[in-house]
């Protein structure tokens, strides 16, 4: 339960940041000196786009709930038989192109937030100035490009899924920054290559009592593209601190050298976080393949993990079925023997019982499982898609996987039927 | 023992040449040429080419001259043949492909005109201009660039 709160910095920024956003970007919009260089107001230099998925889930485990990710407090099983919670989002951007060089985006995303509201966050919110064609660099909020799919996963319409497979894109617990990124873009007899690097930081406060922060935060990240083929490669890091979690080896420290060796190797404070990942996808038309693999070390209690995923379709006219497996394991030990209880006073050894349970309770939650997903996606009509996925989830030996609020009735290492069904737009 | 073997392989062959063909026929009916203004220096281009301009993955000709694309209006015939039969894509997928950029702000897509002559006068006051439009509508202000 905590892990399912706490793997990772807060994705849900608080509306006080979007207002200034929105102010930021007005002032900009309505500076006289920014619209210097055309003659008069041009109106035209706005475009406004929206996007939105309405989606219900069902979930045949009803002990646990499976959720659109670590921040989402229900979804669909326990909580709800349906759940309209996991994928629905409405998300709208406007985008100011102030100068043929400088423009500035902005885009706010309603979806189910950690206090189960849905207060509009702002997902994007940056200035970007064009260089040279072929160098842009960025100021404000951008979402990382940590997989293929990582920075438009909102984004049902232009994804092959229902969603992107949550063994592997829920290894990536940090998918904002706050900071600055620049983009190197060249095309050269059809092969177009684009490298970015982004150095920011991120700080958010996400469920009552849990503040999380990822502080200097590094990608690296390149695309490579040529006609129906893409391949990326990402290297991410970042420290992250897990505040809650303190408390947890404050107290394992005071038993003694072997307390605070467990407290060493385990704690979430300004932990140094690295992800990998590199991904390929071929699309001539008529079908499509594309697969990612991806690994996390969080060098701390939350573990090292590596997942994987391909995904197959083939295009009937207006219908795409699709197919789908991916894995996540864990690399790294999912229990401890924690504190050795014979050396210890015998009034001692009631709190180190329970040291050790919350240890391994968490431990025991890096998920484990595999899942294979049928789907079909059918343009309906223009600017919309109706999918409905069915996912077969295995659950590993003795793992929750990535489900959440796990009842007293949940079995772990089960399987898991899931019924997801669909309707995206763009406008 | 062979005979019923051959012969439903000749009926899976024949339905797969009748698939085939049935998606060749689509492309051979296709009106649509690319063109650019007959006062362009452009003699040639190559279809990944094309598709790369239209796409957004280069803002330039293969000479490194700026390339600026003219799109028809979302929903028109020329149009969704257009890049059915130059980039390989459904109107559904070039719109997700669209969507992934704008909501990135990674770029924009190109300048749409209404029909076929909007088309023509854009190229004639702009020699970076390339767009499509039907063969019948070929006149002597353009260049037919590409075909089917």
């Amino acid at each position: 339960m905590l892990i399912q709160l706490t793997r990772g910095a807060g994705q849900r920024p608080s509306s006080l940041l979007y207002q200034r956003w929105a102010i930021i970007l007005a002032a900009i919009a309505g500076c006289p000196s920014a619209a210097a260089g055309t003659s008069d107001f041009d109106a035209s230099m706005f475009s406004f786009s929206a996007f939105g998925t309405f989606g219900m889930v069902h979930s045949s485990d009803d002990q646990a709930d499976f959720t659109a990710g670590i921040f989402s407090p229900n979804g669909a099983g326990h909580t709800h038989a349906w759940s309209s919670d996991v994928d629905s989002r409405i998300g709208a951007q406007a985008t100011a192109d102030i100068t043929s060089r400088l423009s500035a985006m902005l885009q706010i995303i309603s979806q189910q937030n950690y206090d189960n509201t849905y207060t509009p966050h702002v997902e994007w919110a940056n200035i970007k100035y064009q260089l040279t064609p072929e160098v842009s660099v960025r100021v404000g909020r951008t979402v990382l490009p940590s997989f293929l799919f990582s920075d438009t996963r909102e984004i049902g319409y232009s994804n092959p899924w229902v969603r992107p497979p949550i063994e592997a894109y829920s290894l990536v617990p940090i998918d904002h920054s706050d900071g600055l990124d620049a983009s190197y873009r060249v095309h050269y007899r059809g092969l177009t290559n684009t490298l970015m690097t982004a150095f920011g930081n991120e700080k958010s406060g996400t469920p009552a009592g849990l503040p999380n922060e990822a502080r200097r935060l590094l990608v690296i990240a390149d695309t490579v593209e040529y006609g129906a083929a893409t391949l990326h490669i990402a290297y991410q890091q970042t420290y992250v601190s897990v505040d809650a979690l303190d408390g947890l080896f404050e107290a394992f420290r005071q038993f003694g050298p072997q307390g605070v060796a467990l407290a060493d190797l385990y704690n979430v404070h300004d932990r140094l976080v690295r992800f990998m990942g590199i991904g390929a996808m071929y699309q001539p038309g008529q079908w499509f393949l594309l697969g990612e693999l991806g690994s996390t070390d969080f060098h701390s209690v939350l573990g090292k993990s590596t997942a994987w995923y391909v995904t197959g379709g083939y295009r009937l006219a207006k219908f795409t079925p699709y197919v789908t497996y991916s894995a996540v394991k864990a690399d790294s030990n999912r229990s401890d023997p924690g504190l050795s209880l014979t050396a210890l006073p015998p009034s001692l050894v009631g709190p180190a019982t329970g040291l050790n349970a919350a240890l391994n309770s968490i431990l025991g939650s890096i998920p484990v499982q595999n899942t294979t997903s049928l789907g079909l996606r059918w343009d309906f009509v223009r600017h919309l898609d109706l999918k409905l996925q069915y996912d077969y989830t295995r659950l590993g030996a003795g793992s929750p996987g990535t489900l959440a609020n796990l009842q007293p009735g949940f079995v772990p290492g089960s399987t898991v039927n899931l019924f997801s069904a669909t309707i995206d737009f763009v406008w | 023992m062979s005979r019923p073997l051959v012969r439903s392989n000749n009926r899976v062959a024949l339905t797969i040449t009748g698939l085939a063909l049935g998606l060749a026929m689509s492309s051979v009916r296709a009106d649509v040429v690319a063109v650019v203004s007959s006062k362009s220096s452009l003699i040639t281009l190559s279809k990944s080419q094309l598709a790369d301009i239209f796409l957004g993955k280069t803002q330039q000709f293969p000479d490194g001259s700026p390339a600026v694309p003219i799109d028809q209006e979302e929903g028109a015939r020329v149009r969704d043949e257009f890049y059915v039969v130059f980039t390989g894509q459904s109107p559904a997928q070039v719109k997700a492909h669209w969507s992934k950029v704008i909501f990135t702000g990674r770029g924009k897509p190109p300048r749409t005109v209404s029909n076929s002559e909007e088309v023509r006068k854009m190229i004639t006051v702009n020699p970076q201009a390339i767009s499509y439009i039907e063969r019948s509508a070929v006149d002597s202000t353009v260049k037919v660039l590409l075909q089917p």
